[in-house]
């Protein structure tokens, strides 16, 4: 092979835009290590297109930099703003086995409450006499597990300016969603979390939107989930998520 | 004599490219910090040259930097430099955000020929983006050339797509991307 016509034929430049056929690619791949100089030839253009690049740079306006330099820093860092716990006895409830009762669901949303109420009590008596650990301990679970997928959930069409992620154990099926920006859902309104499992949409849960700046909790996330999207239902939830008011959408 | 400069604050060395992966794979914060602040105006262009609404651009970039710090072990130094990688990421992420897009408005399936009919009405659009980079340099190629770069590198289609669209034979798409490419090069020095 005359590598020297070969250097010179282009195909170092399309290799590294990503531009071969896997057949090109592998032929480059497999001569690499033979010749020095098309080892070389390809470095240096790669240096030559990265400078020229960072010449050509735009920036970001200033709130996009902020924004996604406390993305990374909250994704690298297991510091979390905490708050202290409401009392108000509203927590994330589990209502997909009882969507369709509707009339039972008021009796037990009444008994939960009350319940949850005062567990939350406890919890919140728990974590004030913990003084070594101001996270609560699930929270500090959630972000140190380094089994955690984390999902970045964007919002979608109109509502772009939405954020949530989530963090996603697949061991436990359990994740953790973060709302960074998402309106508050009015009485009548949920939001509601969908999973695309061999493709198709399956409900997951409710998501309590009026717990901030805490994870929410939900369970029996599909192990085989490929992408997740929550829409704004009727209370309750509903069988099929209604498509036009898709609020966020992200891929594992 | 007083000297009024202060140094600024340094969060960290300049990193090495090899100490930069280290500190990235290892999820170090300031190499996250150090990184995104070195190349996002770099790939910014490259986003905004695909995705002229800034918003949309700014939410990409987001997901880039993202799926960077969730990849990062995929990441094979010697298949190429970091900046190669999180190009190529930025760039077939960008593409799938363009065709979200064309896909929402036309709301049916999409294919390769829908794209060629668009080139020339975009290319008669693009004069109006200021962003300077490599999608000015490719429209000053002749028109054979700039539309397999055109359909390669902006719109991600395959050589074999392209020779369908382009009623090609694919040994000369191949000619035509690798000339045009060395076009390109001349250009860029």
């Amino acid at each position: 092979m005359d590598i020297k016509e070969y250097i010179s034929s282009g195909i170092i430049e399309l290799y590294v835009m990503g531009l071969c056929s896997p057949e090109e690619e592998k032929e480059l791949e497999a001569l690499r290590p033979q010749y020095k100089e098309l080892h070389e030839a390809i470095l240096q253009y790669e240096k030559d297109m990265e400078e020229k690049m960072l010449q050509y740079a735009t920036l970001p306006d200033a709130e996009t930099d902020k924004q996604i330099l406390q993305q990374l820093a909250s994704l690298n860092t297991p510091v979390i703003q905490m708050r202290p716990v409401q009392s108000t006895g509203r927590k994330f409830n589990w209502m997909r086995s009882v969507a369709a009762a509707a009339v039972i669901l008021l009796g037990i949303s009444a008994y939960l409450n009350y319940t949850l109420y005062n567990k939350t009590k406890k919890q919140a008596a728990l974590i004030s006499n913990s003084t070594s650990s101001p996270l609560p301990a699930a929270d500090y679970t959630v972000i140190t597990n380094p089994a955690i997928t984390p999902v970045a959930l964007y919002g979608v069409g109109s509502h772009t300016i939405c954020r949530c992620t989530m963090f996603w154990d697949k061991s436990t099926g359990k994740a953790y969603i973060m709302i960074h920006h998402l309106p508050r859902s009015s009485s009548s309104k949920d939001y509601q979390l969908w999973a695309e499992v061999d493709g198709k949409t399956v409900s997951v849960g409710i998501i309590n939107d009026a717990i901030r700046g805490r994870f929410i909790e939900v369970t029996n996330v599909p192990n085989q989930s490929i992408a997740f999207k929550v829409t704004l239902e009727q209370a309750g939830g509903a069988t099929q998520p209604t498509l036009a008011e898709t609020y966020l959408e992200g891929n594992i | 004599m007083i000297f009024t400069f202060q140094f600024p604050k340094l969060e960290q060395k300049p990193y090495t490219e090899t100490e930069l992966v280290t500190a990235l794979k290892s999820r170090d914060n300031h190499a996250y910090k150090h990184l995104y602040l070195h190349y996002r105006g770099a790939l910014y262009n490259n986003i905004l040259q695909l995705l002229p609404d800034r918003e949309i651009a700014a939410d990409v970039l987001q997901e880039v930097f993202l799926q960077i710090w969730k990849n990062i072990d995929k990441y094979d130094e010697t298949k190429g430099r970091l900046f190669t990688w999180m190009l190529k990421l930025t760039r077939n992420m960008a593409i799938n955000q363009t065709r979200v897009k064309n896909f929402k408005v036309h709301s049916k399936n999409e294919d390769i020929s829908n794209y060629v009919s668009v080139i020339e009405e975009r290319n008669s659009q693009q004069t109006g983006i200021n962003h300077i980079g490599l999608r000015q340099q490719v429209h000053k190629l002749r028109p054979e050339y700039k539309d397999v770069i055109e359909l390669s590198y902006f719109q991600g289609f395959k050589q074999e797509e392209i020779a369908e669209a382009l009623k090609l034979p694919l040994g000369t798409v191949k000619t035509r991307l690798r000339n045009a490419i060395i076009e390109l090069r001349k250009e860029l020095k």
